[in-house]
């Protein structure tokens, strides 16, 4: 028998061939699917496998599950909870990680698994070794860094789904303040907060303030001032508060009365002369009743 | 024979076997789950942590429209298939002047019918859902927000429907193709379902072959890339329905639609390929 008609040689011929006429459609389609691609890709990010680093289960969970991923993650964030009440820190570290991977989208999920990380888990760590009484105080700024290190991994990945989101930016800085007490980098995260559309009024004030608290009282000041020019005249933006801190820092840098800030005239001003010194704007004296700006709560 | 008589005799095995398909107690409670599936999102809703609620309605009726939509493309098609070879009926049928490839076609036809039953009732009863929540949640807020226009596009969800009813039609030519060489029904459906994988995955080795050195390792993820279709063309569901910046131009609905019928078409000419050579 001819070896070319043996029936295996046949068959293999046979699944070449087909192999071949995919082939070949697959590049014949290319000039319709590519295009269509770049479009699909670009509106999905958790899709931009080669923007985010070691995101192939990424891939893999929205390729096998599609839109049941939402509901799945969410049924995992409840046993997550779970977990964590019992404390279990390594399993903990793991759901938050798989969470994240299976539902990226929620900013839910990364800033509460980032929290956990950063201001629980220490809590733990620092209990099983004996408590905050016995591990000495060196030990708990190590663990501290080393639970933050993490938590800022979990946000960095965070960011890479959502880069203007400030919340993201606020928690970096939350952690630097609150749990490293490392305000010159918290200051850092604070401005970038700031810096985000949809940046609540409060980051800008706390940047300010971080600043104050370094000593770095200059860069506060102007700071303060370019803020307060560029925040609208609504109760929100607290322009009253951000007004009463660059007098309390003109009194601080000793700065001349001719000298000091002035804020814009009209609906501006109305904020502004709540604050000032009756001797540095006597206009102040007519609109001392006016108290909009202080609403809700300051920092 | 005429292309009329030709197109006559696709379109008899197609409505017969589109009837065969409906009356199969596997489509029916598939349908009937998936219904439920879509009706209770409204009950998984409270377990929800940070989207909103129509946003998890919708992406839990698409999810749905996708997992049993695959399941019933890929297992209706092999059912309808196998049953004509198991009890003898393509023969009496082939024996008559009816070619393979009409053969073939009819039963694409009947089961892309199918499937086009499915993701209209399931497109409809999310569509319906969508607005009963989406009139809750106006009645809530009151005159407390002014919208520039609706909350939800509701002609979204049929584009989906229609995106995802295409790739069915590719998954089922596909199912064909495999079943054109097989010889039972439960190799076909193992192999479809690992060939559905591939496709929904093949992105994911197509973006890895980019970041690769040249070297044979990248020639066979590009091969890869290339044999099998690109499912996740169709997987647009984030896009649609909320976010108006989002919205996909028309030119790419297109040209989805257009990648679609030709693999459909590219794989039905395969399997009559094979199946031209099979002895039944």
């Amino acid at each position: 028998m001819n070896f070319l008609q043996h029936p295996l040689v046949l068959r293999l011929r046979r699944v070449l061939t087909a192999l071949l006429i995919l082939l070949l459609l697959g590049l014949l389609t290319r000039p319709l699917e590519a295009p269509a691609w770049q479009v699909v890709k670009s509106g999905q990010p958790e899709m931009n496998l080669a923007a985010i680093e070691g995101s192939l289960g990424q891939g893999l969970v929205i390729g096998v599950l599609g839109g049941f991923r939402a509901i799945m993650a969410d049924f995992l964030w409840i046993r997550t909870n779970t977990i964590w009440e019992r404390k279990d820190r390594a399993k903990l570290d793991a759901m938050v990680r798989l969470v994240t991977t299976i539902d990226p989208r929620p900013e839910f999920f990364w800033i509460n698994g980032s929290r956990m990380i950063a201001y629980d888990v220490p809590n733990w760590r620092i209990r099983e070794e004996g408590g905050y009484d016995v591990v000495p105080e060196a030990r708990q700024q190590a663990i501290d860094l080393d639970q933050s290190t993490q938590a800022f991994d979990l946000i960095d990945q965070a960011l890479g789904f959502h880069p203007d989101l400030a919340k993201l930016y606020l928690e970096k800085g939350q952690i630097y303040l609150n749990r490293l007490k490392d305000d010159a980098n918290a200051a850092k995260w604070f401005l970038k907060a700031s810096q985000q559309e949809d940046a609540p009024y409060f980051a800008a004030r706390i940047h300010a303030e971080l600043l104050r608290k370094q000593g770095l009282h200059q860069e506060a000041y102007d700071f303060l001032k370019n803020l307060h020019n560029e925040l609208p005249n609504i109760p929100f933006a607290q322009k009253g508060i951000i007004l009463e801190r660059v007098r309390e820092l003109e009194n601080t840098l000793k700065i001349p009365f001719w000298e000091r800030f002035q804020p814009a005239l009209g609906a501006a001003a109305k904020s502004a002369v709540e604050v000032a010194p009756p001797t540095f704007d006597p206009q102040a004296a007519h609109d001392h009743h006016d108290c909009s700006d202080h609403e809700g709560h300051s920092h | 024979m005429s292309a009329i008589e030709s197109f006559t005799r696709v379109r008899l095995i197609a409505g017969t076997t589109f009837l065969e398909a409906v009356r199969q107690k596997f489509f029916n409670s598939l349908l009937l789950i998936s219904i439920a599936l879509v009706g209770s999102s409204t009950f998984f809703q409270q377990f929800d942590f940070g989207t909103g609620e129509l946003k998890f309605i919708t992406d839990f009726g698409f999810g749905a429209l996708f997992f049993f939509g695959s399941i019933l493309s890929i297992t209706a098609t092999t059912q309808l298939f196998f049953n004509e070879i198991e009890n003898r009926t393509a023969v009496t049928m082939l024996a008559k002047p009816v070619y393979k490839l009409e053969f073939l076609a009819g039963k694409f036809l009947g089961a892309h019918l199918l499937m086009l039953c499915f993701t209209l009732v399931i497109s409809l009863v999310l569509a319906g859902i969508l607005y009963w929540r989406e009139a809750v949640l106006l009645e809530r807020l009151g005159e407390d927000v002014i919208l520039d226009g609706p909350l939800i596009r509701y002609g979204d969800v049929f584009l989906f429907g229609f995106l995802q009813w295409l790739k069915f039609g590719i998954l089922a030519a596909i199912t064909l193709f495999v079943a054109s060489f097989s010889n039972t029904n439960l190799y076909t459906i193992v192999v479809s379902f690992f060939v559905l994988i591939i496709c929904q995955l093949q992105y994911i080795a197509r973006d890895a072959y980019s970041g690769m050195e040249t070297g044979w390792e990248r020639f066979l993820v590009q091969g890869l890339g290339l044999i099998f279709p690109n499912f996740q063309l169709f997987n647009i569901g984030d896009q649609l329905v909320f976010d108006v910046e989002k919205a996909l131009p028309v030119s790419t609905i297109l040209q989805i639609t257009g990648y679609g019928v030709i693999y459909t078409v590219a794989f039905i000419l395969l399997a009559q390929v094979n199946f031209r050579r099979r002895e039944i």
